[in-house]
């Protein structure tokens, strides 16, 4: 910290030394526009210097010369001119429009590049294209808008965590997330809880989508080398909105709408169905002679007989626990502009969203100031600062936690009603308590402050040199609480039950830069970077629990008369790295080379193989510059690009390299210690290479633009948890060994069919493909290849990573109504005995081969229409939980409830139906293709209905412009299996759970500037 | 130009004495500590003790699934499936999929390695007590080589001798290593208990929760019934009868004696409190349902248990009969703060163990058995037989985890159990379901590791 703070005083001390160069005299004028309006803001700089000055807003500026120098006057979007001095003291400059100019620049990481200087591969996704996705957390809606990003729902929960995977999955045990950058700088994501029960907290759910002008997601090595280590799994640049120069604007923005399912969820077996099937089973195993007499005998005793008595009524607890049409509410307001040497983006944002469950909600308050002034001419400060307050109510979802009402849904044994006659909740006995009553007395709360403010100081210092600071604090306050009630549930026995954990959580990034660009003379253009970074994360853990409170209401610990627990902990991490960066452009960039270099170390690594090189290598080739083509008139722009390099992947947990004891356990009241990481001293980097060759084209006026992609990424040395004999005491061990490789294509395409001044229409799309397959995996001693299995997949060479791997169903034997498995996995001799059935590979993954994005924008006058749907295919899903709720055994039909969809089940010989015969016994788990399903599915992502009204009428009653809208998200789905009761898009775990599906949601907008 | 050229090298300067070196970037080690650098009191080992005390009473061990999977193979238990729990193994359809306790014990191996192989003269602090703590790992090795042995070996398959691997190095040589033979496991067991007898100093053993000389001794004498080592069998359980420390429970005492911890009877318990204990993974949450609804209640006792006692056998006061199922109530009873001591040696076993092998050696096997009943509010044997003892254990020693084994080394016929408790098979003895398979973790990285036959 302390070279960190020598480093900026030296800055300012050279910024000191800067002051006090000579002038001669001090010229003025005004600055108009080719309408002879003025223009705030223009940059004015004498040549070759770092003196300059700006513009006021009546276009006004004086500047202090010498006779002779040169004034060079530039704006964005306008050509630049320069102006001699010489005797006058009056300078007035009209500016024209410089289409050239307007050329487009993308954000490529460390700098912003002109688009035909990139050699990478990246999509830009506007705040338009982000908007049209109603969701706490920002990046759900890149979903569909990028060739290639696939992003995957934890849950349904308001504020959760997605999985974003781009291009495949690179590596077996290590992170596949890709990195986030804020305006510059990484930020820490994923997600915050502090349980592994309750449900996910987004990091990113903590930043107001409204504020974000654009989001860059890179994907190749060009781009991502940049970021070494923490870029290998593609990078995503959100940038934040900033002020322009002229009078304030104020924009107000509003979606009020409301959510359901986005596809019917299983429906429950009825209380009549149940009886049905318990009949039935009791048949089958001799309990009864007749389904009349097993009937009698079932509804003889227990909770049968009492919904017997009771006239057998239904209890349709999905319903009761379903929050039908839940609310989802957003407002923003904004507020931009800028001074002669400042500008400014303030924002106030307000999000509350529940789920389609009962009890669950999130609740954002955030706001934001991003300001910049220009301290002088060549001397720039800017400060993004962003906060926000979130609240999620959040329940047992990550397993079949019986309190949870989506477990209850299918859990709760139906023949119990949910209400008394009174209509009060009624205190149903058993294990699974009432979730109506646990929802309203019972909590689970995370609550998350972040707060984000990155810092900049730029120097041109002149002469093609500029310098540059920055510091960054992401600061991440954490808070989990529980209550369990003293009057019914689980709190009962030990009179009330609470937790509270607080985690502090503190991200530093510090980075310093000195460019410097020059030419030998226009047709050779260098800009050289180099770069220093650090980055600590520090995180402070404290947390306890206890019970026995004296009375309702009591929620902190402080009241609680036993204690059971306390916990406190300390991690960090820290990254260190220098970057070099190259590039060169020829011929008004006909040719363009662009080099990086990164040297990085990473505290997850011993020391001796702490730093890792990365590099990377992208050339382009401009075609449209070349004459013979700019000459054939319908090519606009025609690009050739191709980039290599390396990046690395350090995701792994902390500490890993080292053999130690953890002290996290106790006996008998006092502390204690074990063995708990193997260790490894060898211990490195994870290695990506990938190759990425592209071409892109606007053709016919820019009417149709587009690309294609090729890329192959290898990944070598992978940080894999290498199964170890477990008699070493340990169950794996991290070691650099494994290799796999992803490779595919990527293809955009976008039409603007019809663009006049009344009506447009485009129309446009995106496909990828990707192959993922091992190529390498450790050895034993013995020379075989130690895969890694588990009851539903395996990772073996020339497979996909988890293939599925499981027996196969070969379908219900119609004869005798018993399941049976192919004895060899796949064909021929069947066996009853599941335990004879081989385990083979299924084909596919739990991750899309094939993924596509569609969309559509439509307007006529201020009419318009926007669409968008993904698809996704290729992959498979299991399904969890089935052997309680989807098959005809005890857990179903006597203990819980199940699908309705088990009504097609064996009832006598000749049958060929999909369940076997009821039973009254309990099997075991096994787990077999039956329940492995196709996954593809086709989703209509956004629909937005809207109108934009004439700015003439808005003028009128003093507001700039004015858009209503009405939009549906996933309002329909298609999904290929008709057996898959859940929803297709699931986490990437392979597995359904029971949490909150995802949504389609009807919301209605408006979004006024004034 | 030169102006700014020289601005320039100053950042470049500013850029380059802001830099971070390699120690910039180490990290804290807040709550772990290097395992080469930390082991220099004899204070260490004892903390390496403890924590190894705490694998054993986990729910992946003793905390439940060792006392569990053999209760519910055995005739005195089921799983009714409640919460979907041990049907697996109530009904004998395990699979390779589950590591069971194979990774829990070679964990306990591990962490007694560090203890056995250190070298105590070079340590701070008592180096008698440091050879104490040693011991006690060694005792504890052979337990867990044992617990082992008794699930993965292969002595009741009706073919093959192959036992576990014997691992005595922490991080040894042999990282891949093959399985031993039942007989060459069964000598380092001996060799192991004997040593731990030797090393051992009864003066620092003032607890139970524990491992302890007398508890190493117990041990043996449980091994050598298992086996059929009698005399062996007899003069370890001497060893311990004689120490004089233990005493049978009387039967007024018997269900309270469950209750509070560290009785006259307990040899060896592991540590439970209210804030360290399996909570609703452990065996209290598995055998009972309270009145609020709340626990899993799995593992219920077949009819069949409930009649092999006399009315007046204060043992009944385990057992409850309210509700559907016949349930164990009185073993770890403690079902809302799971604060119940976990017993794994009682003396009572003890008694019987010498009874069986006086029995076996034509020794007075009656006066011993009759210790039990006699203390049990039960009529008393005129005969012992080998019959009356198998019954005797299982009265005294039900829902403990020890029928599993007693039934399967006087070589009865199991019965797989439906979720109702009827017979869904009887499984004749021997049988490759009377071992366990060996993970496939286990095998998918270890190609010397032979499998179990029929998996």
């Amino acid at each position: 910290m302390k070279k960190r703070l020598n480093g900026f005083l030296t800055l300012l001390l050279v910024l000191v030394v800067q002051i006090g160069f000579a002038q001669e005299k001090t010229v003025s004028g005004t600055v108009l526009d080719e309408d002879g309006l003025p223009l705030p803001g223009v940059n004015v700089i004498v040549k070759g210097t770092s003196n300059g000055a700006q513009t006021d807003f009546d276009g006004n500026y004086d500047i202090d010369v010498e006779v002779g120098n040169v004034m060079v006057f530039s704006y964005v979007g306008f050509a630049s001119q320069e102006i001699t001095v010489g005797s006058s003291d009056v300078y007035n400059v009209t500016m024209a429009v410089d289409a050239g100019a307007l050329e487009e620049v993308v954000v490529t990481g460390y700098v912003t590049q002109k688009k035909s200087d990139v050699t990478g591969s990246l999509v830009e996704v506007s705040e338009e294209k982000l908007s049209e996705y109603a969701a706490a957390s920002v990046d759900q809606a890149l979903q569909g808008n990028v060739a290639g990003l696939t992003v995957s729902n934890s849950s349904g929960t308001p504020g959760s965590v997605a999985n974003i995977r781009i291009r495949g999955i690179s590596s077996i045990t290590a992170g596949n997330e890709p990195l986030y950058v804020i305006d510059g700088v990484p930020v820490n994501n994923g997600n915050v809880s502090a349980s592994t029960a309750t449900s996910t907290i987004s990091a990113l759910a903590a930043i107001d989508q409204s504020t974000i002008e654009s989001i860059t997601v890179l994907k190749d090595a060009s781009a991502t080398a940049q970021y070494g280590a923490r870029g290998a799994n593609g990078v995503i640049l959100i940038t934040t909105k900033g002020g322009k120069y002229g009078t304030t604007k104020f924009n107000f923005t509003s979606q009020v709408g409301f959510q359901n399912d986005a596809i019917d969820q299983p429906t429950p077996l009825t209380n009549a169905q149940r009886l049905e099937l318990a009949a039935e089973a009791y048949v089958n195993d001799g309990l009864a002679a007749t389904e009349a007499e097993a009937e009698d005998l079932i509804t003889s005793s227990g909770l049968f007989a009492q919904w017997d008595e009771a006239g057998r009524p239904e209890s349709n607890w999905q319903q009761v626990l379903s929050n039908d049409d839940a609310l989802y509410q957003q407002y923003s307001l904004s507020a931009s502009g800028g001074g002669e040497d400042n500008r400014f983006f303030a924002s106030l944002g307000y999000l509350q969203q529940e789920a389609t469950v009962i009890g669950s909600e999130f609740e954002r308050i955030s706001g934001s100031l991003n300001f910049s002034k220009d301290f002088n001419p060549s001397l720039k400060f800017s400060s993004n600062n962003t906060a926000s307050h979130s609240f999620q109510d959040a329940f047992l979802e990550r397993s079949a936690y019986f309190a949870s009402p989506r477990t209850a849904i299918y859990f709760m044994n139906p023949l119990r009603q949910p209400y008394n006659e009174d209509g009060t909740p009624a205190q149903v006995g058993g294990a699974l308590p009432n979730p109506l009553i646990i929802t309203r007395d019972d909590f689970s709360e995370n609550r998350f402050t972040r707060i984000i403010s990155g810092n900049s100081l730029d120097w041109n210092i002149g002469g093609g040199f500029k310098a540059g600071t920055k510091f960054n604090v992401d600061f991440q306050l954490y808070n989990y609480r529980t209550y369990g009630n003293r009057n019914y549930g689980y709190g009962v026995p030990v009179s009330g039950e609470a937790s509270q954990y607080d985690r502090t959580t503190a991200f530093y990034v510090f980075q310093n830069y000195l460019e410097y660009d020059f030419e030998i003379n226009p047709d050779h253009v260098f800009d050289l970077k180099v770069l220093q970074e650090y980055q600590a994360n520090r995180s402070y853990f404290l947390g306890g629990d206890g019970n026995n409170f004296a009375d309702d209401g009591l929620f902190f610990l402080t009241s609680a008369g036993t204690p059971t627990g306390v916990t406190s902990s300390f991690s960090d991490w820290y990254m260190g790295a220098y970057l070099g960066l190259f590039q060169y452009s020829a011929f008004d960039s006909k040719f363009v080379l662009n080099l990086s270099y990164r040297k990085e170390g990473n505290s997850r690594f011993s020391r001796d193989n702490r730093w890792g090189d990365f590099y990377s290598v992208g050339g382009a080739l401009n075609l449209h510059k070349f004459d013979f083509l700019s000459s054939a008139g319908a090519i606009d722009y025609l690009k050739l690009r191709s980039s290599y390099g390396k990046t690395g992947n350090a995701n792994i947990g902390l500490n890993n390299y080292q053999s130690l004891f953890t002290y996290g356990v106790d006996y008998n009241g006092e502390g204690a210690q074990v063995v708990d990481t193997f260790g490894n001293e060898d211990l490195s980097w994870e290695i990506n290479k990938t190759l990425d060759v592209g071409l892109e084209f606007g053709l016919f006026q820019n009417t149709l633009t587009g690309s294609a992609t090729y890329f192959r990424r290898n990944s070598e040395d992978l940080l894999l948890d290498v199964p170890l004999s477990q008699t070493t005491g340990f169950g794996e061990q991290t070691q650099n060994i494994g290799e796999l490789v992803n490779q595919g294509f990527e293809f955009e395409l976008n039409a603007n069919i019809v663009n006049t001044n009344d009506v447009s229409l485009s129309i446009g799309g995106n496909l990828a493909t990707v192959e993922n397959e091992v190529t390498k995996l450790p050895l034993d001693p013995n020379g075989i290849e130690r895969t890694i299995t588990t009851t539903i997949d395996r990772i073996e060479t020339g497979h996909p990573v988890r293939e599925y791997y499981m027996p196969t169903w070969a379908g219900v034997n119609p004869e005798t109504g018993l399941n049976e498995y192919y004895v060899n996995g796949v064909d021929g001799e069947t066996t009853t005995n599941f335990n004879d059935a081989e385990a083979v590979f299924q084909g596919g993954n739990a991750i899309p081969t094939v993924t596509a994005g569609m969309n559509l924008n439509f307007s006529f006058k201020g009419f318009f229409v926007n669409a968008q749907g993904y698809y996704a295919g290729g992959h498979k899903i299991y399904e969890g939980w089935h052997r309680y709720l989807n098959q005809t055994n005890v857990y179903p039909l006597f203990f819980y409830n199940g699908y309705g969809a088990m009504m097609d089940r064996w009832q006598q010989p000749g049958d060929n139906a999909r369940y076997s015969r009821a039973t009254t016994s309990g099997e075991p788990w096994q787990r077999h293709s039956k329940y492995l399903y196709d996954a593809d599915f086709l989703r209509l992502r956004t629909v937005t209905i809207g109108y934009d009204i004439p700015s003439a009428a808005m003028e009128q009653i003093g507001m700039t412009s004015a858009r209503i809208f009405i939009r549906g998200n996933n309002l329909a789905t298609w999904v290929k299996d008709d057996n898959l009761l859940y929803d297709p898009e699931q986490d990437l775990g392979g597995e359904t759970g029971l949490e909150t599906p995802p949504t389609k949601a009807v919301l209605v907008g408006v979004n006024l500037t004034f | 130009m030169k102006k700014y050229i020289y601005r320039g090298l100053v950042m470049a300067f500013a850029v380059a004495i802001s830099s971070c070196t390699t120690e910039d970037l180490e990290p804290t080690l807040a709550q772990s500590k290097s395992v080469e650098e930390s082991v220099n009191k004899v204070d260490n080992l004892f903390s390496i003790l403890k924590g190894i005390h705490s694998i054993l009473s986990t729910s992946g061990y003793y905390g439940q699934d060792v006392i569990i999977t053999n209760e519910v193979r055995s005739d005195n238990a089921f799983s009714n499936g409640g919460s979907g729990r041990y049907t697996t193994e109530s009904q004998y359809v395990y699979n390779n999929n589950s590591d069971l306790i194979w990774n829990n014990a070679y964990e306990v191996i591990a962490n007694t390695n560090i203890i056995i192989n250190a070298d105590v003269e070079s340590l701070e602090g008592d180096v008698d007590y440091g050879r104490h703590i040693q011991g006690q790992a060694t005792a504890i090795r052979a337990l867990a080589h044992f617990d082992l042995l008794r699930e993965y070996g292969q002595q009741h398959t009706g073919n093959g001798n192959l036992g576990v691997p014997i691992v005595t190095e922490y991080k040894g040589e042999d990282l891949f290593p093959a399985r031993n033979t039942i007989d060459e496991v069964k000598a380092a067991i001996y060799s192991d208990l004997e040593t731990a007898f030797s090393m051992m100093d009864a003066q620092y053993d003032n607890t139970n929760v524990y491992i302890s000389k007398y508890a190493a001794k117990a041990l043996e004498s449980r091994v050598a019934v298992y086996f059929g080592d009698w005399s062996r069998a007899v003069s370890a359980a001497e060893e311990v009868i004689n120490s004089g420390l233990y005493s049978i429970v009387p039967a007024d005492n018997f269900v309270s004696s469950w209750t509070t911890d560290g009785g006259p009877n307990i040899i060896f318990e592991l540590a439970a409190s209210q804030v360290d204990n399996a909570g609703i993974n452990g065996l209290a949450y598995i055998y009972q349902i309270n009145d609020d609804g709340s626990g899993y209640g799995d593992v219920t006792a077949t009819s069949e248990l409930l009649g092999i006692y006399e009315a007046s056998d204060v043992r009944l006061g385990v057992i409850s009969t309210d509700g559907d199922f016949i349930r164990n109530v009185g073993k770890y009873p403690d079902n809302v703060n799971f604060t119940d001591n976990i017993p794994l040696i009682r003396y009572e076993e003890v008694v019987l163990n010498y009874a069986e092998a006086l029995l076996e050696t034509g020794g007075d096997a009656l006066t011993e058995l009759n210790k039990l009943p006699a203390n049990r509010g039960a009529s008393l044997y005129t005969e012992a037989t080998k019959e009356n003892i198998i019954l005797e254990r299982r009265k005294e020693l039900a829902f403990e985890g020890f029928r599993y084994d007693d039934q399967l080394r006087v070589g009865m016929d199991m019965e797989a159990r439906g979720t109702d408790g009827g017979v869904i098979e009887v499984i004749n003895y021997p049988s490759y379901l009377f071992a366990w398979p060996i993970p496939l973790s286990e095998m998918n990285a270890n190609s010397n590791m032979v499998q179990n036959d029929g998996y």
